[in-house]
């Protein structure tokens, strides 16, 4: 076990640095540059020789590298070229907004994914299997950003029953942070519940079929109570992997719905620093996604290996 | 999405209603009259004008000045913004939409008023220049004071700019010339001194460059003058959440402060035209600017809003690479392309252009045309200075026949990837085709669209200008040679001995000529083919009162109130 | 975009891995049998059809040329004559630029999970085979899982510049750990299997293992995983445009069509609404195709 552990820690450390290193050549191998961009209008010379030596664009890139891993090891991400503030602190406002629209969303689809998912399986072969089969191939086939697209314009904008756009943080105005998040949750947590109700209801046939359940039945125990005892447990796996895997999905899918919503939050961030060449912000996000990413995976793993030890024994390496 | 087109939005210059920048009756009168009748013609008044026919006649409503009985005291204004302003450092900011904040917290020296004049605002009087144009003295105010209660005085807008001059990464110094140096004989009085006449200087005043900062705050924060900026102005910054809002509040210490009316201003950064224009219509925003031209037709039927209307200072087109080789700036050299060679397929694909078709396709005509780098509501402008080719298809094969090249005859444009961008170039490429042109359209993002007209590879490019008071600023820098922004590689030194004139000349009408004759030779060679002038357009709840946009396309936000 | 259901599959393995060639083709036909006899993998499949016929003669079908602008009538709503679907804000006809739209999204869908196929599969086959490879190939999966994959899509396509094979190759790509993982796993499974660790010891060179009896008998697995990549491609694709940087007009791509009308969908709402059904019309055909082939191909044939 503490080998393994070790072995994965090992691994996470080496992706993580590999990472490190594709993003910092990967947003200088982008065409255009950060001066340009953060010039505007004002692209004298000397306004772009500044901006070049006010953010160490003018060095070689091996040398823009070293302050790069001295920075991130002093804790320091580096200086946002377009808003001039330091990275941290645009995370700081950012990543709590994301982090709100993620996690009402895994929940939301937690709840009507492993819902449907239970009832089709518990259902089979009734009209309650039907639609929620059918509801759950829509949700994974529809855009969502197109589906966002056409909320706000029969939801909001032509009711005006939620606003269309903007944010308004939890802690000044509960009620408003609701009303503006609920339909971009909604949106984000279409595609998720799916995939999770797909997931449910495959696990939840599994172990309907499984011997021990079998027994439970022919023993007399309520089917409600079987599904609820010994199925449901199986689904709560399902949605851990998922939250696990689905990260990058989630906040690809976050970084789409933020866009379309007007939300300040870590993916719109994210697509303006990549449509500005602001390379210490994409540097720093790609860093914490990645770190992210590594880190709920090796959790996931842990749990794993925790709850079934056969599996590392697979050297299912996430 | 979120990357525009250079100068998407025109504007330029700033600030606020004129009645309460100064004081005096008079001057307030002669604001409230210009900006309902203004030389665009058209029918003024509040509900905003009906475009005419051709885009260039379309009229303008700017919006009129809060009437003190007409208002009540405080009350949140709510703006959208369509684009997060940069930095809150005059000296630093590059984003057009950072004056759109400024205006209500950072006065200047001199400010634009309906009709795009200069008028004093923190000055008391226009710049008196001697010494054959190398002297200029200004009159600064008496008696305003900073947001910390400190004075404002001669000696702060010495500071000023010289920190616009020194700082690195200044945006301004540029704008200001070649200045040798910066006195403040007392407390009132300002004197400049140029190594060269330098006219555009007191346009560049009504900008950020004339924005006087309070020197205690430069000098304890430095560049990071963003983090707490404090200058005369009537509102002063609280609060700002990246890519999300920023907040105002009124200043008291401001030398005007009983014609305040709002207690506090919020803008909201909302990039999306259709999202903004909802919020406009359910109430959670009073003012929006960069309405969309297709919006605004439904947006004008609803008994609650208004929408403003101003022409931008800039224009829009497209531009050949003529010379442009080694990069912006350096020496032109021959480009191997019969487009960049033999003008006759330049002033063909002019002939080939449908300006006022364009204008009502993508427009809606809320846009006008353009043949001219220079706005026709400039004092700068002429008669020669708007002339105008017709849509000629026919005219546009002689010429390509003349030029002894096959038809149709292929050009390719680079342009922005966004949606606004491709539309006009699509709209473009069907138009030209009639003329013997096979358009080749090359989106690319915006970031990219600039390393590549800086570096030359392009044959023809999409772009704007947001526009500037001043010709100089809208013209020497894209036509004449070596300037920062001449991607066309364009060289011409007839051209620049005109410029050098106009731009040294004191005299409005003597540089009215010479900006004449220099519109003649950009369009005798068309490096750059001028397309449309876009609209500002503006909503404003009919809720709120005072809220004015003029030529430079800023919303003027600060001396509104609530209706009673 | 779409939440794929791709890096799940190490669940239960679908595919039996026995090679016999008698009771491969028994498979087949019951395989074959069992999608005949599902009605929605009936219609699902004719939907496909009908949409790659469509494509593959799309000039010819189109009623107008996807480019032809009439600014004399912009906008004209569905139902007006000569325009079936109406017309969007430069006057092209609607219908004909989601016939156009649809064969680029259904180019980009094949040729996005070719990129990841061509790719993902022999380092998903070495993976799982050579041990002395796992290591590295699994970092390189790792890492790139650890990109988000549109974060990953919009910055190879800004790299190499916007256009249909680029946004293609670009999602393709971020699609790859999916099929690594995938084949990898299979890969595992079947090498313990009695019939191939025989043929290893009997002295099989490994190329001869892999190719005669690993690949054959993942193919269902990769097959299941393509029906799932190339929806999930195709939504990718719509995404991109939808941001810019995938086909570039004047070409039609219901990405680009959706970026542009929704500046209009208040006044033109058809123009915003119907490239977004025929994404999903495209994307659900595709997903029920795909369930049902993976029912089909489950020995259990449990889950119909």
């Amino acid at each position: 076990m503490r080998t393994y552990l070790l072995n994965r820690a090992w691994q996470s450390l080496l992706t993580l640095i590999l990472a490190t290193v594709v993003v910092f050549l990967g947003v200088r191998a982008l065409p255009g540059d950060p001066a340009l961009a953060l010039a505007g209008e004002d692209r004298s010379p000397e306004t772009l020789a500044a901006i070049r030596l006010q953010y160490g664009l003018d060095q070689s890139i091996p040398v823009q590298f070293g302050h790069f891993v001295n920075n991130i090891l002093h804790g320091d991400l580096g200086t946002s070229i377009r808003t001039g503030t330091p990275v941290s602190s645009m995370m700081r406002t950012a990543l709590p907004v994301t982090l709100q629209l993620a996690v009402f969303a895994i929940v939301l689809a937690t709840i009507v994914g492993v819902g449907a998912g239970v009832v089709a399986a518990a259902k089979r072969g009734r009209p309650a299997e039907w639609v929620a089969n059918g509801l759950a191939l829509i949700g994974l086939s529809v855009p969502h950003f197109w589906l966002g697209l056409v909320a706000i314009l029969y939801l909001a904008v032509a009711t005006g029953l939620f606003p269309a756009s903007g944010f308004v943080p939890f802690t000044e105005n509960p009620v408003e942070n609701l009303h503006h998040i609920l339909l971009p949750v909604v949106i984000l947590g279409t595609g998720l519940s799916a995939v999770i109700m797909r997931q449910t209801r495959s696990a939840t046939l599994d172990a309907l079929s499984a011997d021990y359940v079998r027994t439970a039945k022919a023993k007399g125990l309520r089917p409600s109570a079987v599904i609820g005892r010994h199925a449901l447990r199986n689904s709560l796996i399902v949605v851990v992997t998922i939250a696990g895997l689905q990260l990058g999905e989630l906040i690809s899918g976050a970084v789409v719905t933020e866009q379309i919503f007007g939300l300040p939050g870590f993916g719109k961030m994210t697509l303006d620093a990549v449509f500005q060449r602001d390379y210490p912000v994409i540097q720093a996000v790609v860093l914490v996604t990645a770190t992210a990413y590594i880190a709920i995976n090796f959790l996931v793993d842990l749990l794993y290996s925790l709850i079934d030890p056969r599996i590392r024994v697979g050297g299912e390496a996430a | 999405m979120t990357n525009r087109a250079p100068g998407t939005t025109g504007s330029h210059r700033r600030r606020t209603a004129l009645i309460a920048l100064a004081s005096a009756l008079t001057v307030s009168m002669a604001a409230a009259c210009s900006a309902v009748s203004t030389d665009g013609g058209a029918s003024p008044g509040s509900s905003g004008a009906q475009p005419g026919a051709n885009g260039a006649a379309a009229g303008e409503a700017f919006g009129s000045p809060a009437k003190a009985d007409e208002v009540k005291q405080g009350g949140k204004l709510v703006m959208a913004l369509s684009a997060e302003p940069d930095q809150l450092d005059p000296t630093l900011s590059r984003s057009l939409y950072s004056r759109y904040v400024f205006h209500a917290m950072c006065e200047k020296l001199y400010d634009v008023d309906a009709d795009a004049r200069i008028v004093p605002q923190l000055a008391t009087a226009l710049p008196t220049v001697t010494d054959g144009g190398k002297t200029v003295t200004i009159p600064v105010r008496e008696g305003a004071k900073f947001s910390d209660g400190s004075i404002m005085d001669a000696a702060a807008v010495k500071a000023t700019f010289e920190r616009n001059l020194t700082l690195a990464g200044s945006g301004r110094k540029s704008e200001l010339g070649p200045i040798t140096s910066v006195e403040a004989p007392n407390a009132s009085t300002v004197v400049v001194h140029y190594k060269e006449p330098f006219a555009p200087l007191t346009a560049a005043l009504a900008d950020r460059a004339g924005m006087v900062l309070n020197p205690k705050t430069t000098k304890a924060l430095g560049n990071r003058f963003s983090t707490d900026p404090s200058c005369v102005g009537p509102f002063k910054l609280v609060k700002r959440v990246p890519q999300n809002s920023i907040e105002l509040a009124k200043d008291p210490n401001y030398y005007d402060a009983d014609k305040v009316h709002f207690d506090s201003i919020s803008y909201r950064i909302i990039t999306d035209a259709n999202i903004r224009a909802a919020n406009l219509r359910s109430g959670d925003v009073q003012v929006a600017d960069s309405l969309s031209a297709q919006e605004v037709p439904n947006l004008r039927n609803e008994k609650s809003l208004t929408v403003l209307q101003s022409q931008s200072l800039g224009y829009q087109g497209v531009s050949f690479n003529v010379g442009n080789v080694d990069g912006v700036g350096t020496p032109a050299k021959k480009v191997n392309r019969a487009s960049a060679n033999e003008p006759k397929i330049r002033e063909a694909f002019k002939y080939a252009i449908d300006r006022a078709g364009l204008v009502k396709v993508i427009f809606n005509d809320l846009a006008s045309v353009a043949c001219s780098p220079i706005s026709p509501k400039s004092e700068f402008s002429s008669e020669a200075a708007q002339r105008c080719s017709p849509h000629d298809p026919a005219k546009a094969k002689q010429l390509l026949t003349e030029a002894g090249v096959k038809m149709p005859y292929e050009v390719t444009m680079i342009t922005s990837n966004n949606p606004d961008s491709l539309r006009l170039a699509q709209a473009l490429q069907s138009m030209v085709k009639e003329g013997g042109f096979d358009l080749k359209i090359q989106p690319v993002e915006y970031a990219t669209l600039l390393d590549q007209q800086d570096r030359g590879d392009f044959e023809l490019l999409q772009l704007g200008w947001s526009g500037r008071i001043d010709p100089d600023a809208n013209i020497t820098n894209f036509v004449g040679t070596g300037g920062s922004q001449n991607v066309s590689g364009y060289n011409n030194a007839d051209l620049d001995a005109i410029l050098t004139k106009a731009r040294q000349g004191q005299d409005v009408a003597e540089r009215r000529g010479l900006y004449a004759q220099a519109v003649e030779k950009v369009q005798a060679d068309n490096p750059i083919i001028y397309i449309y002038r876009q609209f500002n357009l503006t909503g404003v709840a009919n809720t709120v009162k005072g809220i004015q946009v003029f030529p430079d396309g800023v919303v003027r936000v600060a001396f509104g109130g609530f209706s009673k | 975009m779409s939440t794929t259901e791709a890096p799940l599959t190490p669940g239960p393995s679908v595919a039996d891995g026995d090679a016999d060639a008698p009771r491969e083709v028994g498979r087949r036909r019951r395989i074959v049998r069992r999608l005949i006899g599902n009605p929605l993998a009936v219609i699902s499949f004719a939907v496909l059809l009908v949409a790659v016929v469509v494509a593959v003669f799309a000039p010819w079908i189109a009623p107008y040329s996807p480019e032809q602008t009439d600014f004399a009538r912009t906008f004209a709503p569905p139902g007006t004559s000569g325009h079936l679907l109406g017309t969007d804000d430069l006057g092209r006809d609607v219908l004909s630029r989601l016939i156009l739209g649809s064969r680029a999204s259904l180019e980009v869908g094949l040729l996005a999970v070719a990129t990841a196929l061509v790719v993902g599969v022999p380092l998903g086959l070495a993976s799982g085979y050579f041990r002395s490879l796992d290591a590295v190939i699994s970092r390189f999966t790792d890492l790139l899982l650890a990109f988000p994959f549109l974060i990953l899509a919009v910055g190879l396509a800004a790299i190499r510049g916007a256009s249909l094979g680029n946004a293609a190759v670009a999602i393709g790509i971020a699609q790859i750990p999916g099929f690594i993982r995938l084949v990898r796993s299979e890969t595992l499974r079947l090498k313990s299997l009695d019939f191939v660790t025989a043929s290893i010891v009997d002295g099989a060179g490994d190329l001869w293992v892999l190719g005669k009896h690993v690949l054959p008998n993942a193919t269902s697995v990769i097959l299941v995983q393509a029906t799932v990549a190339i929806p999930a491609a195709i939504l990718g694709e719509a995404v991109l445009s939808f941001l810019g940087l995938g086909i570039q007009p004047p070409d039609p791509s219901l990405g680009t069509m959706l970026a542009t009308a929704q500046q209009f969908a208040a006044r033109a709402p058809w123009t915003a609404i119907l490239p977004g059904v025929t994404i999903m019309v495209l994307v659900l055909a595709f997903n029920i195709f795909g369930d049902s082939l993976r029912d089909a191909l489950d020995p259990k044939g449990s889950r119909s």
